[in-house]
């Protein structure tokens, strides 16, 4: 049993606010993830968790105990590194029985839990070699292992896998996944990258400015978001987000961009008409053969495989995008017709903030 | 004509080694002179044109120097004093280069040591705690920019009132003192190398601090405070002015039993001279030797694999 609470958690570094009266409870178990843009004040969090940073006020608590004035190696935690830090003067087994050393833990248990978590993590055949020998993903691999040896009942990921290339990272994303499915310990695992939040977490912290902006599971995050910056975040390619105005047209409200003009639905009658954006999924796109006055000239087409991407150019400088099926037979400079479903339409105002109906 | 990109490089390299090959040369000079002047008899050392390599290879410098062997026959008449048939004053056995080695050995050895063990703590301090400011760290420097020579007068006076004046313990102090802003500053650049990040990996898996030191960060500088070391011990071995200057009879250091061997009335006998000079070099390049496989990487810095 093991829970993370933070309570009111700040740090200041000078007169900067690095994170800002934080509040999160984390389950037992539960794998969690940090998320958000550089700076944002993830990695902060984490290392006030493990007690790398002493936080400016607040609490922080393991099984309802105060640890802030605890050691890191009390707080009964496993942390990997984004830059790995394994130990490049002592071959894998032994940077991997590390931990197990330093709690005088016999030969015998050694050699025995170094064989059950190099296979657990299938390195058993690097244990001989040092770590320099070893690439990125073996390398964060053994780290993983000399975290697991030693059992802690809470892990701690800062980025573990952002040093390494696309194919890499999504193989150790499910390594990931398994070892948190194997273990049943809690991680909480900080990432800037919004597919590796989406795919791992149980729930999603996202954070800006030293804040958590939203939490919830990761198709709340997607589908519900809070705010501008949670839907600009989430989702790729990213939502569509046009600048404009709602301007009050008779009994109904109409968003106005230099590239656009959408009525807006009826449940949001009740909005203040004003400065704003209006924002959709590239996959919630409707594309349909144009019938004429309001149809848009296809720019660029991406064909993935399974889906294409159109793309459109507009007065912003980031191209619309739609996602259509694959089997759609599309071209270049093609007229065709745009249309937006109600349901799936996002109304921010001018903070960013959310409109809801 | 234009070269293809692969002449190009050929040609810099050809280029480069020529440069490197003449620089060695200047440095190694002085060296291959004082080797072979050591190996010369008497009429060789400055004999027009120069001898380069001698064609009468001889120990005798060497005898006279480190055996105190003064096998003078007539024939090297120059060093008999033709009044009393003695031998000439230097050569009386008035030096003492193996009290001179023993005392350098003590004072180089155990100064350096000292200055690199707490100039290493101190540096940790720094790199990891800030216990000392940029500017602290500066001034630290600056000591080392103070010309040994106005501080003497000074230190003598103290030296004196503490009775510290012509001891092995003073030059130690002095030297440790002198050499530590260098062992901060050079351990610290590679102490700085050593990410926090894996001294935290080994505080998170449950490592005490000194264990943290002892297992992690210590084999990671090893080299680098082997390079140290040996910068410091070179300094301190070769040491002249403050060693002559605070030392009167007893504490004779190597290089001031050097000086010895110059300027004395009867001309300068640089054979013997270059004998001595080898004796002062050998400890060094031995040293040198038992480490020479930190030395690459610790002069060449950035060492630490990520």
């Amino acid at each position: 049993m093991s829970r993370i609470e933070l309570k009111n958690l700040r740090k200041e570094y000078g007169s900067t606010v690095a994170v800002n009266n934080l509040n999160l409870t984390i389950e037992d178990g539960e794998f969690i993830v940090l998320v958000g843009p550089s700076g944002c004040g993830k990695t902060t969090t984490l290392r006030m968790i493990a007690g790398f940073e002493d936080p400016t006020s607040g609490q922080i608590e393991l099984d309802g105990k105060i640890v802030n004035d605890l050691e890191p190696r009390d707080r009964d935690l496993g942390m990997v590194f984004q830059s790995h830090a394994l130990f490049p003067h002592k071959n894998v087994a032994d940077n991997i029985v590390f931990g197990l050393r330093m709690q005088n833990a016999s030969k015998e248990t050694q050699l025995q839990k170094l064989h059950e978590v190099s296979e657990l993590v299938r390195i058993s055949h690097l244990l001989t070699k040092m770590p320099g020998q070893c690439s990125g993903g073996e390398s964060q691999r053994i780290a993983l292992a000399r975290t697991l040896v030693t059992e802690p009942s809470n892990f701690l990921l800062d980025e573990p896998l952002s040093s390494l290339d696309a194919k890499l990272r999504r193989e150790l994303r499910a390594e990931c996944d398994r070892l948190h499915a194997e273990l049943q310990k809690t991680f909480v695992y900080v990432t800037h990258d919004q597919e590796e939040a989406m795919t791992l977490a149980d729930r999603i912290v996202v954070m800006d400015l030293g804040e958590i902006v939203q939490m919830g599971s990761p198709i709340d995050i997607y589908s519900d978001p809070v705010s501008y910056f949670v839907a600009d975040f989430f989702g790729n390619p990213a939502m569509n987000l046009i600048e404009g105005e709602f301007v009050k047209e008779g009994d109904s409200i109409e968003f106005r961009s230099e590239s656009f003009t959408v009525p807006v639905p009826e449940e949001y009658k009740n909005m203040t008409p004003g400065k704003g954006t209006f924002g959709i999924r590239p996959e919630n796109v409707n594309v349909s053969s144009s019938n004429g006055d309001s149809s848009r000239k296809i720019g660029l087409v991406e064909p993935l495989g399974k889906d294409t991407l159109l793309y459109f150019e507009t007065a912003a400088t980031r191209p619309f995008v739609a996602i259509v099926d694959g089997t759609e037979k599309h071209s270049s400079g093609e007229p065709v017709e745009l249309t937006f479903p109600d349901k799936n339409m996002f109304l921010f105002d001018s903070n960013g903030d959310r409109i809801r109906s | 004509m234009a070269m293809t990109l692969s002449q190009k490089r050929q040609t810099f390299s050809v280029v480069r080694y020529a440069i490197l090959t003449v620089w060695l040369c200047i440095v190694a000079f002085p060296m291959f002179w004082m080797v072979g002047t050591s190996f010369k008899p008497d009429r060789e050392w400055f004999s027009w044109p120069p001898v380069y390599i001698t064609e009468n290879p001889t120990l005798r410098n060497y005898a006279i120097v480190w055996a105190n062997i003064n096998e003078y026959t007539k024939a090297d008449g120059a060093h008999i004093d033709p009044k009393t048939g003695e031998l000439s004053q230097y050569t009386q056995s008035l030096q003492r280069p193996w009290t001179a080695l023993r005392n350098s050995s003590i004072i180089a050895g155990l100064a350096t040591t000292l200055a690199v063990f707490f100039g290493s703590i101190l540096a940790y301090g720094v790199s990891r705690h800030q216990i000392l400011s940029e500017g602290r760290m500066f001034q630290l420097l600056m000591l080392r920019m103070v010309p040994p020579i106005v501080l003497i007068a000074p230190i003598s006076l103290w030296y004196r009132q503490i009775g510290l004046l012509d001891t092995i313990t003073g030059l130690v102090i002095l030297y440790f003192l002198t050499s530590l802003p260098y062992a901060v500053w050079m351990s610290k650049s590679f102490i700085d190398e050593v990410p926090r990040e894996m001294e935290q990996a080994a505080e998170i898996l449950g490592a005490s601090r000194w264990r943290t030191i002892w297992e992690v960060v210590l084999p990671l500088v090893r080299s680098g405070l082997v390079a140290t070391f040996l910068f410091i011990l070179i300094l301190t071995w070769s040491e002249y002015l403050l060693a002559l200057l605070l030392s009167k009879a007893d504490v004779l250091t190597l290089p001031v039993e050097l000086s010895k061997y110059q300027g004395s009335t009867e001309g300068r006998v640089y054979g013997r001279q270059a004998a001595l000079s080898v004796g002062i070099t050998i400890p060094l390049v031995f040293v040198g030797l038992i480490i020479r496989k930190h030395l690459a990487r610790g002069f060449s810095f950035g060492m630490v694999r990520r």
